[in-house]
């Protein structure tokens, strides 16, 4: 099968990574989002990112067009009715996800595969309302979407190896990406490692060891990190690390993935990082570090 | 004979079909879009008005029987069937170092032609699907390759090595190979074939500026160097091309800009040029009406347009150690009388004299525009890639039928 139009369910931050990356590689997408409102805001916000492209001479305005002319709204999963695949990219809310799967499995014929960009939420749980749940799979990006090239591909306990290979040779030859495939467990490989390694140095930043910017600077430029701990957590948003590390931790019942105190009181205080304007930095509102 | 004639691309296709008896065009067009649900194919043949048709093309393989469908269409057609059609030709960016010249398509062509992916990574795989296209439509019909590389594969080692660390050509076959070799080929032959003087005794240098520009420095018919490197973004300054700059840019801004590498890429490829200089258009046409009425930064566009192209046109003459005969041709080169007065008015010390008058006229033959006295021959010849082609695809194909012939 070959897949040259895709759905994308959900026009948040990922959601408009995902549909300019496809649209990109040449393929026609069509995006599903709840309100008119929240879609034309979707769309605005993919267009202001391609014109920040053409400021950095990554795109033309000829390209730019070209890119927005295959992207599409809708606002009933009908419309995905010929997509070869669909890719849900709403918050990560399990019950959410649950209900939007078993709606979207009954608008889609049973070859299409529906893949969820689900970052730590059970992928069996979520393909366990389906009718046909060997075509459900996951697929995590990681942000940002269009210069990352690594997606990891989740099996759920009954994701078929048919539509395993068929997602594979989507992310290697398609939209050309390396796509891992990762089994079904809490923080798959990429959110595991990477929520630890900002908690320890949450520990260290705790325990007064060094300063916020030395343990930056020390991860950044002595082992090549694009940004330290601390950056990287306010470029995630730090609810989403807090989220993460307690979902791990209800889940392996393990010490070391408690969140840390730091980390839960800049959460409480509305402090989330680059998306308000200050987390352990302060941004401006392009998302440039300012201190 | 009766040759088509197929530009690949990677979601288009371009087509000419010749009739071989008088060398004329008896059909053209153009497929678009190639694998979306609304492909637009353009039709025109002889003594046929134009026509459009909007369907769903979805590879390569359909888009030739469609290119087939139009040609033996019983309305807007012009041939028969497709039995009537007795050769393919292929326009190929790039023939690395294997291809001297244009061959037959066979098994080992087509698995060198693959090996070359790497180095024309947009081009290759497109034209390569254009060939495999062919033969599930016309399994029985001869194809033959062109290569734009090939016409420069003359060079002697001097003028195709950078001078890097040798492993690179080694592991990488970085080189330079330069392009538009179908076209510096072409011009070259008819400007002897004008001035009526073997070719095997004359110091050229072709220009052939268009959307892309280069320079060839041809000496006795062969390619001796050209702008052209590893890939058509070095040289001259084009449209949006940069052409030469000192390689230390590109790492600089890379760092200074947070630049990616396909980024970088796309700045020199399509942000440069003239464009960039001009900060309006990458068209020649724009850029001299705009300097016309008064524009700055048109005219410096222009003034280092003009000026890279000198210095290239010079540094070749000192190449061949002398000029007899200098030659535009494609968009800028046929159309662009003021491009051609400005740059040979600035290289008059060697010997070039232009003829005002004579450089004012259009027509779409090949024609001199330097004076009577004027040292070196100064010429126009509009470009014909597709004829050359044409011409190497009969020229082949023809030897190969005759061998056919003979061993039976």
């Amino acid at each position: 099968m070959k897949i040259k139009k895709v759905g994308v369910i959900g026009i948040g931050t990922m959601g408009q990574g995902i549909a300019e990356m496809l649209a990109a590689c040449g393929l026609d997408v069509i995006i599903v989002e709840r309100t008119t409102e929240r879609l034309a805001y979707g769309l605005k916000m993919i267009e202001l990112n391609l014109d920040k492209q053409i400021e950095k001479w990554a795109l033309t305005h000829a390209e730019k067009k070209l890119i927005l002319s295959r992207i599409q709204g809708a606002d009933h999963y009908f419309s995905l009715a010929d997509c070869e695949l669909v890719i849900e990219s709403i918050s990560e809310d399990l019950e959410e996800k649950k209900a939007l799967f078993r709606e979207v499995d009954r608008c889609c014929g049973p070859e299409v595969i529906l893949a969820s960009n689900t970052s730590a939420l059970s992928l069996t749980e979520i393909a366990s309302v389906t009718q046909h749940p060997e075509r459900v799979i996951g697929m995590h990006f990681i942000y940002p979407v269009l210069k990352i090239d690594l997606v990891e591909i989740i099996r759920g306990l009954k994701t078929s190896e048919e539509t395993f290979i068929i997602t594979k040779s989507f992310i290697d030859d398609i939209i050309h990406k390396k796509g891992i495939m990762v089994y079904e467990s809490p923080g798959y490989v990429t959110t595991r490692l990477i929520t630890l390694f900002i908690n320890e140095a949450l520990h260290v930043l705790e325990e007064g060891v060094a300063s916020v910017e030395d343990i930056d600077d020390a991860m950044r430029i002595g082992y090549s990190f694009q940004y330290g701990p601390f950056e990287m957590a306010d470029r995630f948003g730090l609810d989403s690390v807090l989220a993460a590390l307690e979902n791990m931790f209800r889940d392996y019942g393990e010490l070391k993935y408690r969140p840390s105190i730091v980390l839960k009181k800049l959460v409480r205080a509305g402090q989330l990082g680059v998306k308000t304007g200050e987390g352990f930095f302060k941004y401006d509102e392009e998302g440039d570090r300012i201190s | 004979m009766i040759i088509l004639i197929l530009n690949a691309g990677s979601s288009s296709l371009k087509y000419q079909l010749y009739n071989m008896q008088n060398e004329e065009v008896i059909a053209k067009g153009l497929v678009e879009r190639i694998g979306m649900d609304s492909s637009i194919i353009t039709h025109k043949a002889k003594g046929h008005s134009e026509i459009r048709d909007v369907s769903e093309i979805l590879d390569h393989v359909t888009a030739v029987k469609r290119v087939i469908d139009m040609l033996t269409h019983r309305e807007f057609g012009i041939i028969k069937s497709m039995n009537a059609i007795d050769a393919v030709g292929h326009r190929v960016v790039h023939g690395g170092e294997v291809f001297k010249e244009s061959v037959l398509v066979t098994q080992e062509v087509k698995l060198e032609i693959r090996q070359l992916f790497d180095l024309a990574p947009l081009h290759n795989p497109a034209h390569m699907m254009g060939i495999v296209a062919v033969e599930s439509n016309l399994p029985d019909v001869p194809q033959v390759v062109v290569f734009d590389t090939a016409f420069h594969q003359t060079m002697p080692s001097k003028a195709y090595l950078y001078p890097i660390p040798t492993v690179l050509y080694r592991r990488h076959k970085i080189r330079r190979y330069g392009f538009h070799g179908t076209s510096h080929a072409y011009v070259s032959t008819h400007a002897a074939d004008y001035l009526n003087k073997p070719l095997e005794q004359m110091k050229m240098v072709t220009c052939h500026i268009g959307n892309g520009a280069s320079c060839a420095a041809i000496r006795d018919g062969k390619s001796v160097d050209t702008s052209m490197g590893m890939t058509p973004l070095e040289g001259l300054m084009m449209g949006t091309r940069s052409g030469d700059i000192d390689p230390a840019i590109v790492p600089y801004v890379m760092n200074k800009e947070e630049l990616t590498l396909s980024e970088v890429n796309s700045m020199l490829n399509k942000h440069s040029g003239m464009l960039a200089i001009s900060g309006t258009s990458s068209d020649m046409r724009e850029i001299t009406e705009a300097m016309q009425e008064g524009d700055k930064n048109a005219q410096l566009a222009f003034d280092m347009y003009v000026y890279r192209l000198k210095k290239y046109i010079g540094s070749y003459a000192a190449a061949m150690n002398g000029i007899d005969v200098l030659v535009f041709t494609a968009g800028i080169g046929e159309n662009s009388a003021i491009v051609r007065e400005a740059v040979c008015n600035g290289i008059s010390f060697l010997g070039i004299e232009i003829d005002a008058m004579a450089n004012q006229i259009r027509s779409s033959g090949p024609r001199e525009i330097s004076t009577a006295n004027s040292k070196v021959k100064v010429l126009v010849v509009p470009t014909n890639e597709e004829l050359l082609i044409a011409r190497d695809t009969y020229r082949i194909v023809g030897k190969d039928k005759e061998a056919v012939s003979a061993s039976e």
